[in-house]
């Protein structure tokens, strides 16, 4: 089925002459060299993109300095929590390292005390799981308060 | 391809990597220098995205802040200014999606021919930073249209996208951009043939 030429000759002008193929190109400027409605359809949307890159809308001084401003506040702030985030992460492997280390010895340790002591097995054995448990509660419990904290802060400035 | 255009190649992509490489490493001189050069591209187009210089400047700094932080998603195989039309786009409409739900059928609808005047248009908005009479009248009649359209005709026209760039901004498939290229077109040449004659 054959296209209206006219529509088709539109629709190429519509996408602008650097949106053509070298075929395309050559097939609207026979139709225009032929079709005076479609030369002056050409004409009257030329004239409309001359006119739109005329048109003078710039940005000011000041919106690009305040812009300029917050982007380097904010990296700022991006840094810091990335370096906070790092030394979080390095210290959760130090842990992870010095637990793996010295859980046999504790272990050890408070065997002998249990032996010492003369307490059944799993006396000592609770013992040494809360000693060993105690220090990540204690952390865990001091990260949700700084992370409620933290909440608290965000919302009361956003707000 | 001959040497000159293997030479502008070759010269956009390294020019695209290097800002790659700055936004990922968030050096502020990158980006200081990134806001001088597209500040006017860029708020042009948010101006006639949103018809309102107000929010088109919030939506501005939202955008480099969104750079900022998205940087690292940038990739260098693609122009910078496709990219951050793109960031400029989604915030609009994430933003005009969260205040007023109805006004966004043409950005968001796939299907043409849907009319978009944004509900909180002001009629002076425009007006405030059109200068000169003709640039009014462009304005006007740019407002007049759907917005799908004339967010094809701005890109297309005022900023000098190629259609597959248009395209990867609106995320609309490319018939799309040219079928609303084409209505575009049609939509607004009759009101400013009154207007120029």
């Amino acid at each position: 089925m054959n296209r209206d030429p006219h529509q088709q000759a539109r629709e190429l002008i519509a996408f602008g002459s650097q949106g053509l193929t070298d075929s395309q190109r050559a097939q609207l400027s026979a139709h225009l060299d032929e079709c005076a409605a479609c030369r002056d359809y050409a004409q009257a949307a030329e004239q409309l993109v001359r006119s739109l890159r005329s048109v003078p809308l710039a940005a000011d001084r000041t919106l690009v300095r305040t812009t300029q401003m917050r982007v380097r506040r904010h990296a700022t702030q991006l840094q810091q929590e990335q370096e906070r985030l790092w030394l979080v992460w390095m210290s959760c492997i130090l842990v992870g390292l010095s637990a793996a280390i010295t859980t046999p010895l504790l272990w050890r340790g408070f065997q002998w005390l249990g032996e010492w002591a003369r307490v059944s097995s799993p006396v000592w054995q609770v013992g040494f799981m809360v000693f060993w448990i105690s220090p990540a509660l204690a952390a865990s419990l001091i990260f949700l308060a700084r992370g409620i904290h933290l909440t608290d802060t965000n919302g009361t400035s956003q707000g | 391809m001959n040497a000159a255009a293997c030479y502008f190649v070759n010269g956009m992509e390294s020019e695209t990597s290097a800002i790659a490489r700055g936004l990922r490493r968030r050096d502020p001189d990158l980006l200081d220098r990134l806001i001088e050069q597209y500040q006017h591209r860029l708020l042009r187009y948010l101006i006639y995205l949103t018809s309102n210089r107000e929010l088109a400047e919030d939506m501005f700094q939202e955008t480099w802040i969104r750079v900022l932080e998205r940087g690292h998603q940038y990739k260098p195989e693609y122009e910078f200014s496709t990219w951050l039309f793109s960031i400029a786009r989604n915030l609009t409409v994430d933003y005009l999606r969260k205040k007023k739900p109805a006004s966004l059928d043409g950005l968001l609808d796939e299907e043409e021919g849907v009319s978009l005047d944004p509900p909180d248009l002001r009629p002076s908005a425009l007006e405030l930073v059109a200068r000169h009479e003709q640039a009014e009248q462009i304005s006007a009649a740019l407002v007049g249209i759907a917005a799908e359209y004339r967010e094809a005709i701005v890109l297309r026209f005022q900023e000098g996208l190629a259609l597959e760039e248009i395209a990867a901004v609106t995320g609309a498939p490319l018939g799309t951009v040219k079928s609303r290229l084409y209505r575009g077109l049609n939509a607004l040449l009759p009101r400013l043939k009154g207007a120029q004659a």
